[in-house]
């Protein structure tokens, strides 16, 4: 190990990254576009769902009431439709994904079951998109409203209540959660893609021949290429941290362990590439395959979504990609500290670096046949 | 006749069935221009490659410095330079910066600056790789041959695809390695360059070296005939005709005979003084390494394998 020439290919590394738009684009720009994206479509879910079609049949004392609890609740943009409009032409022509009707005489069903309480309840009717989760979300808000109305009007104290506080400390928001998300997709981004990127381009050019005929080993170049690949990741963490904080109120708890996850993800990523371009030969079949690897890996191990979300196979195949302890161990290290969880998914993903980058070194030459 | 600097002998690589090189042996002396000459495919970058560690061989032997290029790699590549075929760097490192990583690479402390000069580069050294002209990148592999002032530099055709003016720059800085005593592997598939720059020419072809000497012995060794050009009046032929020689007339209104020696030379002279034929001009040339090579292969050289 020579850090001359270990610091001479580093160098030569970094000119080529800021002198090529492409790369900066990559790592410092589209990290920040994610977020920029992300935090605005999650950002305040809890505080408003969106429109809330309301046709009202009765317009009695009891519709009124019901109709003054759901715009009270600040939940929902209420929006009342003529009750003369035929209710499914008036869904398919303007989009609506849950529109409540509530029929004519609810108000005397209500009264009578006042005065008879065997009588069934007055129901309203609810028609809504099954394929649409914020419809699922609007009905369990119009239930709870519903609920607190019956407790109302029949006079009795709940016997089961509620006391939610969050697990984590201080008061986060979902940009905590889903920055380490974009944190560890970032860095595999970078890490794969620049590592089959660069292979393929000094083979391709005939750049890693010439370099055969030069003192530098084999080991000295990888060593400055992850070293290289580190900084670059870097820059990609900082980015996002930044924008988070600056723009969305991120409060990242920065230690130790996040910097051991981003090094544990470069030899893991960077290693697959290694592999990639020893077993595809060509440019676009190794870019082909780094995607391959990339995409499902990105959607299945919770970066948008949690894991718990999926159906129990694939949170069993999520349990087999590298990615998906990246971001176990970077959310714990950034919003929970849970040590169990830190350990074990930087154990996991440890081993499975080590194993992968040592067999791309063992299996990439640079001699020719 | 000085030391021999490299030595190969029965060298053989093969790729499956095929012999890409069929059992060659030759040696390079210290402080010549060395040329391999050959068409595309004939087996000539596996043969430098191998010399330069980068390549196995299947079986022979081969010795630099007296050393087994198997065994040695380490202390072999110190001293030697290469320029590899279809040579290419960091697209987005400067002229200056590529020199000075190659030297770091070396851990050399050479003047930057001198080698650059050396290969007509000081106009464009803050110049990108990416934005050079085809010869102005060959010339930077060369520069980068020399950062550990190798005493043996390898140039892997060196001037395939760059244009006349080019090709005779890159020629001026080989003249030049060569005056300072270096010893010069030249592969190349032009005739003229082996021609011009050469001290000794391995012919090659089908992975086998057909004829080794320097250009003039091969060509004294191998050619038959010798062209001569009359350009002039009338009756001309009517000479080759009572001589019979071969001729050919040419556009230009002059013809070549092919003369077997001197003494025909002389005779075809005679005949044109008694016959008092006039003349423009004579031309006597001997045959060209072209031909040599056309008579030894049976193909052209710049037919072949093609890239």
């Amino acid at each position: 190990m020579n850090s001359r020439r270990i610091a001479a290919n580093f160098n030569a590394n970094i000119r080529g990254f800021y002198r090529n738009k492409a790369t900066v684009f990559f790592v410092v720009l589209f990290p920040i576009l994610l977020m920029l994206l992300f935090g605005m479509i999650f950002q305040d879910t809890g505080e408003n769902m969106g429109p809330l079609y309301i046709q009202d049949m009765d317009g009695g004392v009891h519709s009124e009431a019901l109709i003054n609890a759901l715009n009270s609740s600040g939940v929902f943009d209420v929006k009342l439709v003529e009750p003369g409009t035929d209710a499914d032409s008036y869904i398919t022509a303007h989009h609506v994904n849950t529109f409540i009707v509530i029929p004519e005489g609810f108000s005397d069903s209500v009264n009578m079951r006042f005065l008879n309480r065997s009588l069934p309840a007055a129901n309203i009717t609810i028609l809504y998109d099954p394929g649409n989760s914020a419809a699922q979300q609007k009905i369990g808000v119009i239930t709870q409203i519903i609920n607190g109305m019956n407790m109302a009007y029949s006079g009795s104290q709940p016997f089961v209540g509620i006391d939610a506080v969050p697990s984590v400390s201080d008061d986060y928001k979902y940009i905590d959660f889903f920055a380490p998300g974009i944190i560890a997709m970032s860095v595999m981004t970078s890490s794969l893609f620049g590592t089959v990127g660069m292979n393929i381009e000094l083979r391709q050019k005939g750049i890693l021949r010439k370099l055969a005929t030069t003192p530098i080993t084999r080991s000295e170049w990888l060593v400055s290429n992850i070293l290289y690949q580190f900084i670059m990741a870097m820059i990609s963490f900082t980015a996002i941290i930044l924008v988070g904080v600056v723009i969305f109120g991120l409060k990242p708890h920065l230690n130790g362990y996040l910097f051991l996850f981003i090094i544990l993800e470069v030899f893991a990523f960077s290693g697959i590439g290694m592999l990639i371009t020893r077993f595809v030969r060509d440019a676009d079949g190794a870019q082909a395959a780094a995607n391959a690897i990339m995409f499902p890996m990105m959607f299945l191990s919770g970066t948008f979504f949690p894991v718990e979300m999926m159906p129990d196979l694939l949170q069993k195949v999520a349990r087999l990609l590298p990615l998906y302890y990246v971001n176990e161990g970077l959310r714990s290290a950034m919003v929970d500290m849970n040590l169990n969880t830190i350990i074990e998914s930087a154990v996991v993903i440890g081993v499975f670096g080590v194993v992968v980058f040592i067999l791309g070194v063992l299996l990439t030459s640079w001699k020719e046949d | 006749m000085s030391e021999s600097v490299i030595s190969v002998e029965n060298l053989v690589k093969l790729y499956g069935d095929l012999r890409a090189v069929d059992d060659i042996s030759f040696e390079v002396r210290t402080g010549e221009v060395f040329a391999f000459l050959g068409p595309n495919g004939a087996g000539k970058t596996t043969t430098v490659e191998i010399i330069e560690t980068i390549r196995n061989a299947t079986s022979g032997k081969v010795l630099i410095f007296g050393m087994d290029v198997r065994k040695n790699r380490t202390e072999i590549i110190k001293r030697i330079g290469v320029l590899p075929q279809e040579f290419s760097s960091f697209d987005r490192l400067t002229v200056e910066e590529t020199v000075r990583y190659f030297a770091a690479l070396f851990e050399s402390d050479c003047d930057v600056q001198h080698l650059i000069n050396l290969v007509n580069l000081g106009k464009h050294r803050n110049q990108l790789y990416t934005n050079l002209s085809g010869g102005l990148k060959q010339r930077v592999g060369i520069a980068v041959a020399l950062v550990n002032d190798p005493e043996i530099v390898f140039l892997d055709e060196p001037t395939t695809g760059l244009d006349p003016r080019a090709r005779h720059d890159v020629w001026d800085v080989i003249n030049g390695l060569k005056k300072e005593g270096k010893t010069v592997f030249l592969t190349t598939h032009y005739m003229e360059e082996a021609e011009v720059l050469a001290d000794t020419v391995a012919i090659i072809s089908r992975g086998r070296i057909i004829s080794t000497g320097s250009p003039s012995e091969l060509i004294d060794k191998h050619s038959t005939s010798i062209h001569v050009t009359i350009k002039g009046g009338m009756g001309i032929s009517s000479v080759a005709e009572a001589m019979g020689l071969q001729w050919e007339a040419k556009n230009g209104g002059s013809v070549v005979m092919e003369a077997r020696d001197n003494e025909q030379i002389l005779e075809i002279m005679m005949r044109l003084k008694e016959k008092n034929i006039g003349y423009d001009s004579i031309d006597i040339r001997k045959a060209n390494l072209e031909e040599v090579f056309l008579k030894l292969t049976g193909e052209g050289l710049s037919g072949g394998g093609g890239h």
